[in-house]
């Protein structure tokens, strides 16, 4: 039967759906995925700002948290440490989340996505541009033996040393050769292959690039390795990403196996997917 | 045995409470609703996208991404930009297709507690009619909402209605914003079960800097949503609303309980809530209980 908005608010005071009964509502629905973070503290390590958070459901390496700052949009936010209270992401300075104060509450969405997956490998390589390396932090104590390749246009744009454990082999890249090789990821200023000896080392390869230069690096990734096992090379990209569920159609990226959502299939895909 | 009994009579009970929104009086089927609140194209997925944070139970229908006869690729990035409290949206219409949709959501969508309202897009009258002919029979389906391009012609905007109308299912067009004056009134007398008043307007933001010049801003234009588009909303509905003999859903900025009972009030028949669900997904939850409470608060 029809009816105006106005009655049918007036005439249903305690308006349920009708179709609520259904057998839908008899499913057990799953957890929510809305819950609130505790701002802890926010401390400078240049270039980024680590800003830590208590959290009950921090994300695994390479997944996100979507967290409200205030702004249009939530803002995605990658673990660079992970412990069983919460998560400290690394901000860039004058984000709204270093100014904070201590106890106030962030409501984060998720944890969502596919993150990294390492497994119990002996020999672990990272490569990260210096300006997209937090993500892969929580993975430098993930394997017995870890090298981290790490590209910068100078010098000045490295994290500071000590943010790498010792046990970690740091191969320095600068686009200037101010520190480390002259030259990029892909290429030495002489035209080698910048990763072919380690990529033919490692056992697990993570990137951290922007994503335009994955087919390139997975270019260089097939020249060392024939026939690499599925996840052998996994890459994390980092686009925007409102709604985390795969309804905006926003952060499609173009793969092999066509068009995916990095915020469901990803952010972490398998670098011959590019 | 008693938990089942018990059930059902409950069932019963509630059905005898409730009375529907009919969205589609004219049309053979209709397309009653359970609540006047309803997610925006583009904006909430193909099905149960959202399952793990709003109670799908509350809304009234659910209306799909936008869906066209064959797959669309995405636009180039970027895709959004954000400036104070406004997004301007560029998606390109990205998606896998009908035939696609619904190998992948069929099943979905009958399980769903609430209709799917599936958006359609279409550049003419055989497509949108080949749209129509694949919805047919798809349980779950409960009604077409036909996007229409903002440089349309009334005379093709016609024709697509018509040949959406072809088909079964209630017809409700969703029209350009800055279209109204021009389609509302020869669709509606084409036989459009409703509209959408109205889809978001056409804006342009900054969008950062050029990769390749650091020094040169790049501007993105696409659609708007922001809450700046709510009073441009009301001023449509006041217009529209009440001249136009079929009911209307409001789209637009909609970010409280107030601002839908303010939209109801101007004669809309439902809601739909748009992109800022993204940032606020319980929103859409609130909005819809919000309408539903015995106390209706004051405007």
């Amino acid at each position: 039967m029809a009816c105006s908005v106005r009655q049918y608010i007036s005439d249903n005071p305690y308006c349920i759906s009708s179709l609520s009964i259904t057998q839908y509502e008899l499913r057990i629905r799953p957890m929510s995925k809305q819950h609130t973070a505790i701002f802890r503290e926010a401390c400078p390590e240049p270039p980024f700002w680590a800003v830590t958070f208590e959290s009950p459901h921090p994300p695994a390496p390479g997944c996100f948290v979507l967290a409200d700052f205030g702004g249009p949009l939530r803002e995605a936010l990658f673990p660079a440490a992970t412990n069983a209270t919460g998560f400290t992401a690394m901000l860039l300075p004058r984000h709204p989340a270093t100014h904070l104060l201590p106890g106030a509450q962030v409501d984060l969405l998720g944890p969502f996505g596919r993150g990294f997956r390492v497994g119990a490998v002996s020999r672990l390589l990272l490569v990260a541009e210096a300006a997209l390396l937090p993500p892969l932090l929580p993975l430098l104590e993930a394997a017995p033996a870890v090298a981290l390749a790490l590209e910068a246009p100078t010098r000045a744009r490295l994290p500071a040393p000590e943010r790498i454990p010792p046990a970690v082999e740091l191969h320095l890249i600068t686009q200037d050769g101010s520190a480390g090789l002259l030259g990029t990821l892909e290429q030495t200023h002489e035209g080698q292959a910048s990763l072919a000896e380690l990529l033919a080392w490692a056992e697990c390869v993570c990137f951290s690039c922007e994503s335009a230069r994955y087919p390139a690096l997975a270019a260089q990734m097939r020249a060392a390795r024939l026939h690499p096992a599925p996840d052998f090379a996994q890459a994390l990209v980092q686009v925007a990403m409102p709604c985390g569920v795969g309804a905006c159609e926003i952060c499609r990226v173009q793969t092999q196996r066509g068009e995916q959502h990095a915020c469901t299939h990803g952010p972490v895909f398998d670098i011959l997917d590019f | 045995m008693l938990e089942t009994c018990g059930l059902l009579l409950f069932r019963l009970f509630a059905f005898s409470l409730i009375r529907m929104i009919e969205l589609a009086p004219n049309h053979k089927y209709g397309l009653p609703l359970p609540a006047p609140v309803m997610p925006a194209a583009g904006v909430f997925g193909y099905g149960d996208e959202y399952r793990d944070l709003v109670d799908y139970t509350c809304l009234g229908a659910l209306v799909t991404n936008p869906v066209s006869l064959h797959p669309r690729r995405a636009a180039h990035p970027p895709r959004i930009a954000a400036h104070r409290e406004h997004l301007i949206v560029h998606t390109g219409l990205a998606n896998p297709g009908l035939r696609a949709v619904l190998r992948e959501h069929r099943a979905s969508w009958e399980r769903l507690p609430i209709p799917v309202i599936v958006h359609l897009i279409a550049t003419t009258p055989a497509e949108t009619a080949a749209l129509c002919e694949q919805l047919s029979g798809a349980r779950g389906v409960g009604g077409v909402e036909l996007g229409l391009s903002e440089g349309v012609a009334a005379r093709q905007a016609v024709a697509l209605l018509e040949a959406a109308r072809e088909g079964d299912l209630p017809v409700i067009v969703r029209v350009p914003f800055s279209r109204v004056e021009t389609l509302a009134l020869p669709l509606a007398q084409a036989g459009a079960d409703a509209f959408t008043l109205t889809a978001p307007p056409r804006a342009v933001l900054p969008a950062g800097l050029s990769s390749d010049a650091p020094d040169t801003r790049l501007y993105m234009r696409g659609r708007l949503y922001s809450t700046a588009a709510f009073p441009q909303l009301l001023n449509v509905l006041a217009r529209w609303a009440r001249r136009l003999d079929v009911p209307v859903i409001a789209c637009g900025g909609v970010t409280s309980v107030e601002d839908a009972l303010a939209c109801l009030e101007l004669g809309a028949a439902a809601i739909q809530v748009d992109a800022l669900l993204w940032r606020d997904p319980a929103l859409i939850e609130r909005v819809a209980r919000g309408l539903a409470a015995p106390v209706v608060p004051a405007l």
